[in-house]
């Protein structure tokens, strides 16, 4: 079936807006050296570079260069384990680019040179152009033998730009292969991934007022959420994929909404005449996050879906400023942007502890989004008048995604594809 | 023939488990993700007032402390004068747009702007201004004025222009 394809070589050509900076890794990552992978040159080293970055992005990892190896194997019984235990290596990827008829697919193998052993052996199947998408499932099969965590790799981001007109972008996890989603020249903000990441809903600015539209990726297809005259905004998915949670301005102040896509119905959640907005849905489907000023200032509240008439319950008590929160994926905690005094940092609350980590510096980031494995954030950062996205993972290490040109706010990390 | 979406979305199927009880054997197929871009264009709706009442109008601004909705003094006295141009125009509709300074998030920011646009209504129609006369909306952080982070920039950022 794969010989049908037409090789289209290859993604030097793909241009990126945003530019990849590791900023800082954490104390003693596991040291491992990727091979060029035996094959056409110009696919192995951008394969390579591509899976390093990668894999050191995560900050777990320390990529050894080629040029500092004692030997260079291309095949298993090239593999003098001794060369690389002698370097303190802990891990070998050595593989074969395979150019079958019209495609190009890729055969990696993963050894632990502590224990002398193979312990992956893996093929990537690809289609034609997506050489970068390989790239990514190898680091990801990588990543995931070492760590025992499901690599984030091969997933996407959703963010807004604005420059001369505001766009609606999707990613590769490291900023790369974008594409435009909607191009306008009003706002957009609070992108939202549908669950199975096939569709993504966003508030626009294009009819003069914020209203929620839902839109399919792949055909472009897109539709106002709730047609009515009112101002319609913060969308979020439910892990089922059945229904948007909403802020709708109707009764004349910010309340929760939750809508059924398919058959349209709403279901009021919050009734009080504060600011209620930005919710979130447990994983679970059970509870929904969200901020609320009827203390007098933001903070963040939860409310229970399965009892009926169930009080919203405030969850953060330090701070003046708590607000835009999202569960873990485990649901053990939230993150969400904190101020103490005066700078707005995004944060960590496990539940079970009840205080606030901060996980980052400067004075004015805003929209955390966290990766579905639960190990990083990507969340926006102010310069002057520049915005760029800068990632924290749990583990400590920090990159940023900053963009040759406009300014980049609002990220929204997809769920798994591979 | 394309992959149909079965084989598009194969995931890391385990083939064979070798005599190495450590090592995966696995294949996998990388997802087929396509994107369509859509492009719309707005032309931003001006309100047709008389000169004489725009001039009132342009400078009625109404600004408002951090986090606040609620209106101080000046602005009511900049109220006061908004109420007589209505007034002397009975057939006159105005719309309230409301703003927030880009400090906090911005969907909260766009529920404080539609507060302040609202409690500018809630003004006017306590004046006697009928309610149907006013269109409410708010923009959050979306459409600053001023630029820099500095007071005097949020400051100015914070407002409800009416027109």
């Amino acid at each position: 079936m794969k010989n049908f394809f037409v090789v289209l070589i290859f993604s030097n050509l793909v241009f990126s807006e945003l530019i990849l900076e590791i900023t800082q890794g954490i104390d003693d990552p596991y040291k491992i050296a990727i091979v060029n992978f035996y094959g056409d040159k110009d696919i192995s080293s951008s394969i390579n570079t591509i899976v390093k970055n990668n894999l050191q992005r995560t900050g777990e990892f320390k990529v050894i260069d080629e040029n500092k190896l004692l030997t260079i194997p291309n095949s298993e019984e090239e593999i003098i384990f001794n060369d690389f235990k002698i370097l303190d290596i802990d891990f070998l990827v050595i593989g074969k680019i395979i150019e079958e008829d019209s495609n190009v697919s890729i055969r990696y193998q993963l050894f632990d040179i502590n224990k002398g052993v193979k312990v992956r052996n893996t093929t990537v199947y690809g289609i034609p152009n997506k050489n970068r998408q390989l790239a990514h499932y190898v680091s990801d099969g990588i990543y995931e033998e070492v760590t025992g965590i499901k690599g984030i790799a091969s997933t996407k981001i959703l963010y807004v730009t604005q420059d001369k007109n505001y766009k609606l972008i999707i990613s590769d996890a490291d900023g790369k292969n974008e594409q435009t989603l909607l191009e306008s020249n009003q706002p957009i903000i609070s992108p939202s991934w549908s669950p199975d990441s096939k569709k993504v809903a966003y508030v626009s600015f294009e009819m003069g007022i914020a209203k929620v539209f839902i839109q399919e990726i792949a055909t472009g297809e897109r539709e106002l959420a709730i047609k009515n005259s009112s101002q319609i905004s913060s969308p979020s998915w439910s892990p089922d994929g059945k229904y948007l949670s909403l802020t709708l301005y109707q009764d004349g102040n910010a309340e929760i909404y939750i809508f059924n896509i398919k058959n349209k119905n709403l279901t009021r959640l919050t009734n009080h005449y504060s600011i209620d907005t930005e919710s979130s849905w447990h994983p679970k489907g059970s509870k929904i996050l969200f901020t609320s000023g009827r203390s007098g200032s933001p903070q963040l509240y939860e409310i229970d879906l399965r009892k009926s008439n169930s009080k919203p319950k405030r969850i953060t008590f330090e701070g003046n400023y708590n607000a835009k929160a999202s569960y873990l994926p485990k649901g053990d905690g939230i993150i969400f942007v904190h101020r103490n005094n005066i700078k707005f940092q995004i944060a960590l609350q496990y539940f079970e502890e009840n205080f606030v980590r901060p996980l980052t510096q400067s004075d004015m980031d805003e929209s955390p989004s966290i990766s579905p494995n639960g190990n990083v954030i990507v969340y926006a950062v102010k310069e002057g008048e520049m915005g760029l996205l800068s990632g924290v993972t749990l583990s400590g290490a920090k990159f940023r995604l900053p963009a040759k040109s406009g300014s980049v706010r609002e990220p929204a990390w997809s769920g798994y594809f591979r | 023939m394309l992959f149909s979406k079965k084989n598009i979305s194969l995931i890391a199927i385990i083939l064979i488990v070798s005599a190495c009880s450590s090592m995966t054997v696995s294949e996998e197929s990388i997802s087929n993700n396509t994107v369509k871009t859509v492009q719309v264009n707005t032309d931003s709706d001006t309100k047709k007032l008389t000169y004489e009442n725009k001039a009132v109008f342009a400078n009625a601004t109404v600004y408002f402390d951090f986090d606040k909705s609620n209106l101080s003094i000046k602005s009511i006295q900049t109220l006061k004068s908004v109420v007589k141009a209505l007034n002397s125009n009975s057939s006159m509709k105005i719309t309230l747009s409301g703003h927030a300074d880009e400090r906090g998030t911005r969907e909260y920011n766009l529920a404080l702007g539609q507060r302040r646009a609202e409690s500018v209504r809630d003004y006017l129609v306590l004046n006697g201004i009928s309610k149907s006369r006013i269109s409410v909306k708010s923009f959050g952080e979306e459409k600053p004025i001023a630029f820099g982070q500095n007071d005097i920039s949020y400051a100015k950022n914070r407002r409800v222009e009416i027109n």
